[in-house]
């Protein structure tokens, strides 16, 4: 009994603290680091949006993005296209990152993560590809 | 194999007979060959016409892949009018990945074949889309002859293509108009290519020779050379596509170049790349450099010199002058004893340079003396108001690794008369989209004068010491630090305007500028002060103010002396750095500039 009164309790705390975690993030924090990061995404965002249309590009479920399909993307952009993923990746794993140091709690960048990866779904522009646990999912 | 062979037999014996015979039909289930299987393959010939026709259509699986593609292919007019010959024109191959109209003309003898092919308007693509081509229309040619002494096929081939665009991962060939010319020998597996020549359009011509195991599939030697080719294709075409990651990346580029490189069983082995009179200027503005003379070799067995030159250039905006540079590369690794880099009019002095190459990330470290830069150009080449003055230092160590860029040591800028050091630099991804700056910087002794005419703030004549401590960057702007500056010890002119006066109230927060224009003191151009201070402790963005010394209700900024006294006193305790920094451009915007020289 006391054993399970144990397990519970620790149940308890670990899902009090997970939800206090994202409850309590403010994942609009601004520093100067974030804004450069936004900014940098921004300018990203008009040649990577075609790829996103095209299914070529879709948003994975941790957050990042990925080549999905390199064969929708014309001849001349094949090349460019995974530096482009590779930029991009470089950007949201940071933005994560300055967020949680922005919050005052560098520990919670993985939680962050998560909590974009959904933020990024509900954003998407319908047509998008989007990762799940089955693989890719057109929205 | 042999099942094949038959079943090819069989069609060309129909054939010979044709007058008897109105159409041909085979259909095979299976064949197994050292390449590949076919199955469900249908073969028809019809001769009714004048012209006759041919249609093949199968299931193919080559030895690497996992499943059967179906592919149709139909010739529209069929030839075959002696043993050993058949063409095959307007013809259309299709399957998945492959839409290729052709024409072939094929010539075989038991010891000696040609091959010509002509395709116009052809697509392909592999499954993942790395190497795909679309609209090429070209030819072709191939030829080989059996060398029966020593077993070994002879055989050269032309390929050219006059239309269409071509993917081969990581290489973008969007311009027509490339020829390759390919001859060597084939023995048992080994494919030798002894001599290709590729004249690629923008580029030039190229030289190449290769062996190729058939069997294993690896490519045992590569060796390419391109003289006094145009350094614009050269980089639009093959270089750019290796260095998308690094920030050689996304240049513009212009000069004459020659290249070459030798790769055995896949792994880079060495490599030359020469510049001539060459320009090079990064597309984000990060750097330049004009008139480029260059020598740079690597290779993997042993050491090589490395040589450098340029005209001119710059980093961010600072600008760089004429530079001579020579390093050795050893591997992974680069050193030089020495490397004198002018910049603007001083010089940055680097000495026992040593870099070495940690899979796809630089470390660094070397010495650094500062021959004196002066201010004038520096502000200058940063638009800051020109100050009188030098920036010196010696480093003794500067280290980079893990994108961290640290100095142990002190850098000086002599300026205002006085001095300002910085201290424990360390920059967290100084490339970065996000870099973070640490720093210390003391100041000490800076003539009041200069600085006021210099920043337009109204006359002040003293001498300020400052500190600021624990100073973080985010992105080059502050988002943490404790700073103070406050009037220099010992005996020196203390004086202040009354401009300067009203501008310091400014600072403390609106509203209390005009007091003074409301007494008698407007009638006074300039005070005496004992001591002025101020200090800020900076999170994130908000300001916790101090002065010289607490009062009540806030603190005071200036503490006059004699008679008549001014007392400058601050009360807003926290303002956000944002409005402080518009209060200081408000100030310094509104009075003219004046140019210290």
């Amino acid at each position: 009994m006391k054993k399970l009164f144990t397990v519970l309790s620790l149940l308890a705390a670990t899902l009090f603290s997970s939800s206090w975690v994202s409850a309590a993030a403010d994942l609009d924090v601004n520093t100067p680091a974030i804004a450069a990061i936004k900014n940098s995404m921004q300018a990203r965002h008009a040649q990577l949006s075609p790829h996103y249309s095209s299914g070529a590009v879709g948003l994975t479920a941790d957050g990042l993005v990925a080549v999905r399909d390199a064969t929708a993307v014309p001849l001349k952009d094949r090349g460019g296209i995974n530096s482009l993923v590779a930029a991009e990746n470089g950007d949201r794993t940071a933005l994560y990152k300055e967020i949680a140091v922005g919050n005052g709690h560098p520990e919670w960048a993985g939680e962050i993560r998560s909590t974009f990866a959904g933020r990024w779904v509900d954003k998407a522009q319908s047509g998008w590809y989007y990762q799940n646990a089955g693989g890719w999912v057109k929205k | 194999m042999l099942r094949l062979l038959l079943i090819c037999l069989i069609f060309i014996g129909f054939t010979q007979q044709a007058a008897a015979i109105s159409s041909i039909q085979i259909t095979v289930g299976e064949v197994n060959a050292p390449v590949g299987q076919l199955k469900n393959a249908k073969f028809q010939v019809d001769l009714k016409g004048a012209q006759p026709t041919l249609i093949l259509n199968a299931d193919l699986k080559p030895t690497n892949e996992k499943e059967f593609a179906h592919f149709d292919l139909k010739c529209g007019q069929f030839l075959t009018e002696q043993i050993g010959q058949a063409q095959c024109l307007n013809g259309q191959f299709k399957s998945k990945q492959i839409s290729a109209p052709f024409s072939v003309n094929f010539v075989s003898h038991p010891s000696d074949f040609a091959l010509d092919i002509d395709f116009n308007g052809a697509n392909f693509s592999d499954e993942a889309g790395l190497h795909a081509g679309e609209k090429l229309t070209g030819q072709i040619k191939m030829a080989a002859k059996k060398i029966i002494s020593t077993d070994t096929w002879a055989w050269d081939g032309l390929i050219s293509w006059t239309a269409g665009e071509l993917y081969w991962q990581p290489f973008y060939f969007g311009k027509a108009g490339n020829t390759f010319e390919i001859n060597g020998t084939f023995k048992q597996d080994i494919l030798n290519i002894q001599n290709a020549s590729l004249l690629v359009n923008e580029v030039g011509k190229m030289q190449a020779t290769a062996t190729i195991n058939i069997k294993t599939k690896i490519v045992e030697d590569v060796k390419v050379s391109a003289k006094d080719v145009d350094f614009a294709g050269l980089y639009a075409v093959f270089l750019k596509p290796m260095a998308e990651k690094s920030a050689f990346g996304n240049m513009e580029v212009s000069g004459k170049a020659d290249w070459k490189f030798e790769i055995k069983n896949f792994a880079p082995t060495s490599f030359e790349l020469n510049l001539r009179d060459a320009n090079i200027e990064d597309k984000n503005g990060k750097f330049g450099f004009s008139h480029i003379n260059a020598h740079i070799p690597w290779d993997y067995d042993e050491p090589k010199n490395l040589q450098l030159a340029y005209k001119s250039g710059h980093l961010l905006k600072i600008g760089l002058r004429e530079t001579k540079l020579t390093a050795e590369i050893n591997r992974f690794s680069l050193t030089a004893p020495k490397l004198d880099l002018p910049v603007l009019d001083g010089a940055l002095s680097l000495s026992d340079v040593s870099a070495v190459r940690l899979g796809d990330n630089w470390a660094w470290h070397l010495r650094l003396d500062l021959v004196p830069i002066t201010l004038n150009e520096f502000s200058k080449a940063l638009g800051w108001p020109t100050m009188k003055g030098q920036i010196s230092g010696q480093i003794p160590l500067v280290t980079y690794a893990n994108k961290q860029l640290n100095m142990d040591g002190a850098m000086t800028f002599n300026a205002f008369s006085g001095s300002i050091s910085m201290n424990d630099l360390v920059i967290d991804d100084p490339l970065g989209v996000a870099p973070r700056l640490y720093a210390d910087l003391q100041m000490r002794n800076l003539d009041l004068g200069d600085l006021t005419r210099t920043f337009s703030f109204g006359a002040i004549e003293g001498k300020l010491d400052g500190d600021v401590k624990d100073m973080v960057l985010e992105n080059w702007k502050p988002v943490q630090l404790d700073a103070s500056i406050q009037t220099s010890d010992g005996k020196h002119l203390k004086k202040i305007s009354q401009r300067a006066v009203e501008n310091i109230t400014a600072l403390g927060g609106e509203g209390t500028a005009a007091a003074l224009q409301r007494t008698f003191l407007r009638f006074f151009k300039e005070f005496n002060y004992e001591k002025i201070g101020l200090s800020c402790k900076l999170r994130q963005d908000v300001c916790e103010m101090g002065g010289v010394e607490s009062t009540s209700t806030g603190y005071i900024i200036v503490k006059g002396k004699g008679i008549p006294a001014v007392n400058v006193n601050g009360y807003t305790q926290k303002v956000s750095l944002e409005d402080l920094l518009g209060r200081i451009k408000r100030i310094t915007d509104s009075n003219t500039k004046v140019i210290v020289n």
